[in-house]
């Protein structure tokens, strides 16, 4: 069986790369890090890097540019200018492409989510500052939407993830939030630990974010963009509360948990549907 | 002309950072802003045209779902606009990466000079006057060190005109010059060492003029074209014999006297006795102690495959002028030893640490900042500067005390990870070679950082740069620090170390060391702007760079590497092994030093220490009668300031990047109170972890600072093992900050106390150490820690700074999912006490609430200590704990609480069953600080297994965890408190509780 290649950018700030590189191991992707420029402007002495021969793009968190002039904004200029038609063509054979906290600030400004009707490389929602005025590092509890189109969540009702952010409120007008919800393109949102809407409060909604929208998708379902981390949820000690959960087992006599985290599910999804539909 | 490019977020949208600066205008000045609205200001000054401005506008700097935009003047609806820009020669990150972005879309360069300036724009509602507006500017928006700032009213507004155009750029008119210093006499180089600001050290004067005056030098100079020693010369002295370089005050002489008994002793050399005796001779019991004492910081073995690298420093002076600034610089800075060990590891965790005046400080004293605004500065500092390096902040102390008004502490700390072996050589070992090629990668230099020479000696205008105080730039460092882990693997360059203090200076005179000799063009230097003089290259502090040694062999791919990660290199030189440091510039030899200079015999540094024991001071036990309001006084101690929670400043620190959290710096039910130390799994596919915490205790300092010492040391070690830390892995760092001990009669009349207290604290570092066999991997001195401040009659007064240790403590944990946290976590668990409970509460929490010191202050036993932490460690490794916590200040009451409130669990405990003397009062028993002891919460079932486990220790059960949310402390029969947890904890989030 030919293996399924996995790229995550890394590069101008960027970090989470390891991490991400990591969990898509485990979900069982043969993942590589990869700078920016060397698919850019690959240099002599080395084998050329082509996204073509990829099947999961990953735009990984981190302050690329340093977050200067609005978040994941330089990088998604950067991006379109010298990646355009090759993500064009990435996003027309069907491949994947998740954006993870800054990487998702990326996709919202590349047009890539939510694209409406598919018209890709438009902007017509945003991701702003916090209504706190300042980054907040929390874990939250996430809803999601069955009945999304998106692939990465297939098989999950809910997860725990940690959020680490200080421009993560979701914004749109509200025909386009409308629309999000009619076309079920909101696949996460925020929740309290009954798995209820946050409904805006903080701390359960950590940002502001209207409709307490965490991660929406392209109609395809194959480009997923969401504000929390879930590779940072690749080992079940990464949960804030896997100390108390392992004294509770521990008491009825139960197995410990998984070694594995709960965030690892997002990017196995990934690397199943890619096996399943895509010719490697 | 340049092109102004206003952008503001939409009036439908939330103006949070608006908002919080009305909030803070609120609370700082007490000041009813209707509405503050921000606008940010682009000045670019390049020739582009119209078409291109428009471009680079939609394209790159609005965002048209959230923002609006334009080249003409935006602001309109405001009573009072405020203006805030950079000064000249501040690093402005965000107009570097607006000109990078605005060159890669439009496919341009831009020319010599061109460049882009960012600023802000606030409009202000509300009534105000013209004072109050300023006030806001000055105090709130901008730190006049760094930043200048306009208010301009409504009606002296044109609104087609707007703010003009600032461009803050330097300009130095001048060429630059080589200067003969004149050394007729040991008064003319005093003279000029005061002049320049040099520091130089009165003793050492006669050893520089011998040397300039040796025939043989002077022949060997002739043959160069040098005569006199030039600036860059003495300079480069000065650098290398100062302080903070050469650590001059701990390997000076100390003649300690105890007044009390009248035994004098002659300390020679603290860091030899005290640090690097004992750690090396620990080393060779312990094979996990893999580098110490030279490097950039220590290393030890995390695994067969990884080793682990720490270190930690302090950056006081800079944050206390410009906090933002200082601390922000100090933890990227700190993160660039890690960087420049070995041959370079990759950073896994930053740790802070804060000591400060009262937030509330409303006292006589006019500090250069409000500890407000110095804590609100410092926090924002630590956090840009670990969230934007994608380096987990995972814990950090902070500490208030009216000592600290004259100059703050800020610690930052840093751990690092790299593989054993690069190229099959070990990564721990480097050297520059002969004929390695001379690398400076990373940032540019500018005046940063010189030591205000000049900076004091020019006439401002608005083209001086703002010298000393810097603003460090995580954005350009992540750059670098991804590209130098990829040269590493590639074994591209043999040896690597960081720009600190003292710049190329320290760094390529150090390194020079290794091949005996180094030749530098310093006209090759990269520049930020021209006009330096050759010594300012020379010994500019300037951030974000790092020196490398590489062989031209490995030349073509280090660029090449460098390129693609868009980090600047340059070849600046190469080593020698002529015996010389020699630096020209444009052909002309400038410096021609020596190697051996420095290895001289330069004098001691000499010191007066004279110790007065607590009761020759006149300190006592207060007198105080037994409380009958436990309940009460437990309430009142957990809203203290240094007690309660401050989980707003956690937050904000992002501890999850990385992916390897374990034990998270809060933890419990709801993940709201701290834990002991904080855990990490740094690589990622292996079950190891590394644990580590920190601590101090500087109240103790005023009753003997022995015992204040061996408090911090005991603290972190326990800290470290209550979350499952290997009682036979404990590395340490020292981090010293200490008030001027040099004695002077009118300016520091107790400098000789004061020496005596750093020779007593050296000693307790000493003794545990060796006690619990703690090699020092790492560790530095911040001297000087004292500050004038103005006084509301024209007056000045001195204050001087606790006498601090901040302690810290690694080890490495085999497997992660033994780990332990500090919430007590079932009903019906019990509820033990290890450690013995003294009469010892001086200098602790409690004397501090009712306004006494005393003199009790608590002391470490660490032989039985030792023997109790390995049985507890041992239990925890077995599984038999819940939960386990390091009693600290406040004692069993206040910590009792905590474990409680962590798991939002109720307790009944019975203080009779404590293990202690008989007779001890119950105010005693729960506020005594005694050092040694642990909270530990242990099933039913695992009863028997850990008591047997814990025999021979003084380990006592003295309750039980409670269905119910009640607190109930009783001694035998009698009834101390019964409190509601839920409601502690609300006095515990009480006094921070509304920050973000």
């Amino acid at each position: 069986m030919k293996e399924v290649k996995a790229l995550v950018l890394t590069g101008y700030g960027l970090n989470c790369d390891y991490e991400t590189d990591f969990s898509l191991r485990i979900a069982g992707a043969d993942s590589h890090r990869v700078h920016i420029n060397e698919i850019i402007s690959p240099v002599a002495s080395r084998q050329e890097i082509r996204l073509d021969c990829y099947q999961i793009l990953v735009f990984g968190g981190g302050f690329s540019w340093g977050d200067d002039h609005g978040a994941g904004v330089l990088m998604a200029a950067k991006i379109r200018h010298h990646l355009g038609e090759a993500l064009s063509r990435f996003i027309s054979a069907g491949k994947l492409i998740i954006g993870i906290c800054n990487g998702f600030q990326a996709l919202v400004n590349l047009g890539l989510v939510p694209a409406f009707g598919l018209k890709y490389w438009e902007r017509n929602v945003a991701l702003t500052y916090n209504d706190s005025g300042n980054f907040i590092d929390t874990w939250v509890n996430l809803k999601v939407n069955t009945l999304s189109p998106c692939i990465f969540t297939r098989g999950i009702e809910a997860i725990e993830l940690p959020v680490r952010h200080g421009e993560g409120k979701f914004f749109a007008q509200s025909d386009q939030l409308e629309m999000l919800f009619a076309d079920n393109q909101v696949v996460l949102t925020y929740a309290d630990q009954e798995g209820k809407p946050a409904r805006g409060a903080w701390p359960e909604n950590p940002n502001g974010s209207l409709r307490d929208i965490a991660g929406i998708c392209d109609p395809t379902g194959r480009i997923f963009g969401l504000m929390p981390h879930p590779e940072a949820f690749n080992n079940f000690t990464n949960h804030p509360d896997w100390t108390r959960e392992k004294e509770c087992l521990r008491r009825e006599g139960k197995e410990p948990l998984s070694w594995e985290g709960d965030g690892i599910k997002i990017f196995r999804n990934a690397v199943d549907y890619v096996r399943k539909n895509l010719s490697l | 002309m340049p092109a102004r490019l206003e952008i503001r977020l939409k009036k439908e949208l939330l103006d949070a950072e608006g908002c919080s600066i009305k909030k803070k205008s609120k609370e700082y000045f007490g000041y009813e802003v209707n509405e503050i609205r921000v606008i940010r200001v682009l000045t670019i000054d390049a020739q582009l045209d119209q078409s291109k401005l428009e471009k680079i506008r939609e394209d790159l700097f609005t965002n048209p779902v959230t923002e609006e935009s334009s080249y003409s003047p935006i602001a309109e609806d405001f009573d009072w606009l405020i203006w805030v820009g950079y000064r000249p020669g501040v690093r402005d990150t965000a107009g570097s990466t607006a000109q990078e972005a605005i060159e890669d879309v439009l496919g341009i360069a831009f020319r010599e000079g061109e460049a882009v300036f960012t600023s802000k724009l606030f409009e202000v509602k509300g009534n105000l006057i013209r004072d109050h507006a300023a006030r806001i500017a000055r105090d709130l928006l901008a730190n006049e060190i760094i930043q200048q700032w306009k208010v301009i009213g409504k009606k002296e507004w044109d609104p087609q005109v707007g703010i003009g155009h600032v461009t803050p750029k330097v300009i130095l008119a001048k060429t630059p010059t080589v200067r003969e210093i004149p050394i007729e006499s040991d008064q003319d180089l005093e003279r000029i060492s005061r002049e320049r600001n040099l520091a130089l050290n009165p003793r050492d004067i006669p050893v520089i003029r011998n040397y300039f005056l040796r025939d043989d030098i002077r022949e060997q100079r002739k043959k160069m074209g040098l005569d006199l020693p030039t600036d860059v010369e003495i300079e480069y002295i000065s650098q290398a014999r100062s302080d903070h370089c050469n650590h001059n005050t701990f390997r000076g002489l100390f003649r300690y006297r105890d007044l009390s008994t009248g035994e004098t002793l002659n300390v020679d050399n603290l860091f030899k006795t005290c640090i690097e005796t004992p750690t090396l001779a620990i080393q060779k019991d312990k094979d996990w102690v893999v580098s110490v004492l030279w490097d950039n910081a220590g290393v030890g073995r995390f695994d067969e495959d990884h080793l682990y690298v720490i270190t930690g420093e302090t950056h006081n002076s800079p944050s206390n002028m410009e906090a933002y600034g200082g601390a922000i610089t100090g933890i990227v800075g700190i993160y660039r030893d890690p960087m420049g060990t070995g041959l370079g590891s990759r950073l896994i965790l930053g740790m802070y640490g804060f000591c400060v005046g009262p937030r509330n400080y409303a006292g006589d004293l006019s500090p250069h900042l409000h500890p407000r605004r110095l804590l609100d500065g410092v926090i924002e500092g630590v956090r840009d500067g670990g969230n934007k390096s994608g380096i987990p902040t995972p814990y950090g102390l902070l500490l208030f005390d009216e000592n600290y008004l004259g100059k703050c502490l800020v610690f930052v700390t840093a751990m690092g990870i790299m593989p054993a072996r690069v190229a099959g050589g070990p990564s721990h070992e480097k050297a520059a070679k002969p004929d390695d090629l001379i690398i400076m990668c990373g940032g540019r230099v500018g005046k940063d950082g010189i030591h205000g020479v000049t900076a004091a000696s020019e006439t401002y205008s608005e083209h001086t740069p703002a010298g000393h105080v810097q603003i460090g730039d995580p954005y350009t460092q992540k750059k670098m620090h991804d590209f130098l882990i990829e040269a590493r693997d590639e074994s591209l360059f043999s040896f690597i170390t960081d720009n600190g203090g003292g710049g190329l200076s320290s760094s390529i005179g150090e390194s020079a060391r290794f091949s005996n000799g180094c030749r530098v063009d310093l006209d090759r230097v990269p520049l930020k702007y021209e006009g330096l003089d050759q010594w300012e290259i020379w010994v500019s502090e300037s951030q974000e760079r790092m020196t490398l040694a590489v062989n031209p062999v490995h030349m073509e791919r280090f660029m090449e590497l460098s390129r693609k990660h868009a980090v600047e290199s340059t070849v600046i030189g190469e080593f020698t092994d002529s015996g010389y440091l020699r630096l020209d510039y444009k052909g002309k030899t400038c410096a021609y030093v020596r190697m051996d200079l420095l290895e001289s015999q330069f004098p001691k540094w000499e010191f007066d220490a004279e110790w007065i024991p607590p009761s020759l001071k006149g300190l006592s036990e207060p007198v105080i009668t037994e409380p009958s309001m436990y309940g009460k006084i437990l309430q009142s101690m957990l809203a203290r300031p240094n007690i309660c929670s401050r989980n707003w400043i956690v937050r904000q620190y992002d501890h999850e990047v990385q992916g390897g959290s374990v034990i998270k710096p809060l933890v419990g039910k709801h993940r709201d109170v701290p834990g002991d130390a904080a855990v990490v799994r740094p690589v990622l596919s292996s079950r190891r972890g590394i644990a580590v915490s920190q601590a101090l205790a500087p109240h103790y300092s005023a009753i003997d600072t022995y015992h204040m010492a061996a408090n911090a040391i005991d603290e972190a070690v326990r800290k470290v093992l209550a979350v499952g830390g290997d009682p036979r892995h404990l590395g340490g760092v020292d981090n010293f900050c200490w008030p001027t001990v040099q004695y002077d009669a009118v300016l520091n009349p107790d400098g000789k106390y004061k020496a005596a207290q750093l020779v007593r604290a050296n000693w307790a570092l000493r003794d545990y150490c060796l006690a619990y066999g703690i090699p020092l991997l790492s560790g530095k001195d911040s001297m000087y820690i004292d500050g004038n401040l103005a006084g509301p009659y024209g007056e000045r007064r001195r204050v001087s700074g606790l006498p601090t240790l901040l302690f810290t403590v690694c080890s490495v944990i085999e497997d992660i999912e033994g780990c332990v946290s500090m919430d007590a976590k079932f009903a019906g668990d019990l509820v033990y006490i290890l450690g013995e409970t003294s009469d010892e509460l001086g200098g602790g929490e409690y004397y501090q609430m009712l306004g006494y010191t005393g003199v009790n202050v608590p002391t470490v036993d660490a032989n039985k200590s030792l023997k109790a932490y390995e049985l507890l460690s041992l239990a925890i490794k077995r599984g038999l704990t819940a939960s386990c916590h390091a009693v600290s200040r406040g004692g069993l009451g206040a910590h009792l609480a905590l474990v409680a409130m962590a798991g939002e669990i109720g307790m009944d405990l019975d203080l009779a069953l404590i293990p202690t003397r008989r007779g001890l009062s119950p105010s005693r028993r729960l506020f005594s600080e005694s050092a040694g002891r642990f909270i530990i919460t242990v099933s039913q079932e695992n009863r028997n297994s850990f008591e047997a486990v814990m025999s021979g220790a003084p380990a006592a059960l003295i309750g039980r965890c409670l269905p119910t949310a009640r607190f109930t402390v009783r001694l035998g029969d009698e009834m101390i408190m019964s409190e509601d947890i839920m409601a502690l904890k609300e006095c515990w989030k009480g006094p921070f509780g509304g920050l973000v």
